[in-house]
């Protein structure tokens, strides 16, 4: 029974103080806004890391000593393994057309070569989720201890570029997402507080008539949840109005922007967020607040 | 009901109360009389819990408050119906809703609550000035709204702060009828008052507190 009454209580408190309250939204809407819209970039940035590994691959130079028929078994070993995700063999009159091919105009250099010094090779594909500085590593190490591997070759530092920018973009996120929830949290505290103590001698006649801690609490606790709940609500209305508005209509204009995608599912979480953050911040205010 | 065993009460170094006893037994009805600043609404502050005694024992309901725990604290309110001096209606609601409040808090359903508001309503003759918000009701409708919302909830002790301290003669005998009936149907009932018209020929007890000590016993 006391539920609905502290539900009524709450709307009643935040329509009489809907001023500190509305400030309360757009601020928390604001913070949750920027998270969004960092999330959308490193969402997108994200998409576009993964499409590097695309073109990623390792080269094993094979020994000049290994018979043709040891090829094939060798190329065998290495598709068995779970990163690989394809193996090309390349003999050295193909890597020759291959070398010649992309020096164009500038072949001349190589005439004058009695015989051919490339040696044959292999080329490895990874998974995508694979395509990790660690595991090319660790596949190269293992190349070199088979025989008739003579050499292996694999981007580390692009590997290890790759890996510093998701991480950092990562790290970053993670950053904003901490300060601006923290930010988020404190608003709401703020908030509630101020409305506990505008409230404080109607709470004391509640307490003289016999009221417990929770039939007080609990209609604080909607307060925020409510703030939190309208602040995600707003955002998320701003989310979807920066992508329809502006970043559909650019992409429509400047094929640049067709490969943005919008995360539309994850951005209706935005309201659950507010009203859990919301509701975080009138748990610690209530639980700070000695009554 | 309510029992007090030499309790004493200080503010500031300023004795309220001194070395109080006296017992008030269930469903007996009793006056707490003094000039102001005598102690009476320490007393009842005392009772309803609202201070805590420095010295002393005070039993209520067979609750011995100093052993009580903060979490009971509700459960004793619950049982007192209090018509404070300073009234503490909420001026954001309704007669209706103040007085509807104090079932609320006790979770009662709504249906009941309504039937019971007006009831109370009815008892103080207000039953038509239910939508009325406090600041648009006189001082002595005020007082029988506050009388109203301290019996809704049918307590079993009833106490009154100076329940007539701002009221014309023939209204403080109208709060005085209501008081007599809600005790016929058995509640304790302790008033604090320094209106003797209000005690006298009642034939009940009359306890005399001057600056924080019980000086006598009378019966009204």
């Amino acid at each position: 029974m006391i539920a609905p009454y502290a539900l009524k209580l709450a709307i009643q408190s935040l329509l009489r103080e809907k001023w500190i309250n509305l400030l309360s939204v757009m601020t928390i809407a604001a913070g949750l806004f920027i998270i969004s819209v960092s999330f959308f970039a490193l969402y997108n940035i994200d998409l576009a890391t993964k499409k590097l590994p695309e073109k990623f691959s390792l080269t094993v130079y094979l020994d000049n000593r290994l018979q043709q028929d040891e090829i094939g078994p060798l190329m065998d070993s290495f598709r068995k393994k779970k990163a690989v995700l394809s193996v090309r063999y390349i003999s050295k009159e193909e890597a020759m057309k291959e070398l010649k091919s992309s020096l164009k105009n500038s072949d001349y250099i190589l005439e004058g070569l009695e015989e051919n010094p490339l040696p044959d090779s292999l080329e490895i594909r990874l998974k995508k989720d694979e395509v990790e500085a660690e595991t090319a590593q660790q596949l190269a190490v293992e190349a070199l201890k088979i025989k008739g591997v003579s050499e292996v070759e694999y981007g580390e530092k692009f590997l290890s570029t790759l890996d510093a920018i998701k991480k950092g973009f990562k790290v970053i996120g993670l950053f904003f997402a901490a300060i601006l929830s923290t930010g988020i949290i404190f608003v709401c505290y703020s908030t509630v507080k101020i409305l506990f103590y505008r409230r404080t001698e109607e709470i004391e006649t509640f307490k003289l008539l016999g009221a417990t801690k929770g039939f007080i609490r609990i209609p604080f606790l909607i307060e925020g949840a409510v703030i939190g709940t309208c602040g995600g609500l707003l955002s998320l209305a701003g989310c979807f109005s920066l992508y329809y508005t502006f970043l559909l209509r650019l992409s429509m204009t400047m094929p640049v922007f067709k490969t943005i995608l919008f995360p539309a599912n994850l951005f209706l979480l935005l309201p659950v967020i507010g009203m859990l953050l919301g509701l975080t911040g009138a748990v610690i205010a209530l639980g700070r607040l000695r009554y | 009901m309510i029992h007090f065993q030499n309790v004493t009460k200080d503010y500031d170094n300023q004795t309220a109360i001194r070395n109080i006893s006296f017992s008030v037994g269930k469903g007996e009805m009793i006056f707490l009389t003094g000039p102001s600043g005598s102690g009476k609404t320490t007393v009842m502050r005392l009772i309803y819990l609202a201070e805590k005694a420095d010295n002393g024992e005070i039993t209520i309901a067979d609750w011995e408050i100093s052993r009580l725990k903060k979490s009971s604290i509700p459960i004793i309110r619950r049982s007192i119906g209090i018509v404070f001096q300073d009234f503490r209606l909420l001026e954001n609601r309704t007669a209706f809703e103040n007085i509807a409040l104090a079932l609320r808090i006790r979770g009662i359903g709504e249906k009941e609550t309504k039937i019971r508001s007006y009831d109370a309503l009815k008892t103080v003759n207000l039953r038509h000035k239910s939508d009325s918000y406090p600041r648009a009701l006189s001082g002595g409708e005020q007082q029988r709204v506050v009388i109203a919302r301290a019996i809704v909830s049918e307590p079993t002790i009833l106490l009154a702060d100076e329940p007539t301290g701002n009221l014309d003669p023939d209204t403080a005998q109208g709060v005085a009828r209501i008081f007599k009936d809600i005790h016929a149907k058995g509640t304790t009932i302790l008033i604090a008052t320094h209106n003797r018209e209000l005690y006298r020929n009642t034939g009940k007890r009359v306890l005399r507190l001057d600056t924080g000590n019980l000086v006598g016993e009378d019966i009204g």
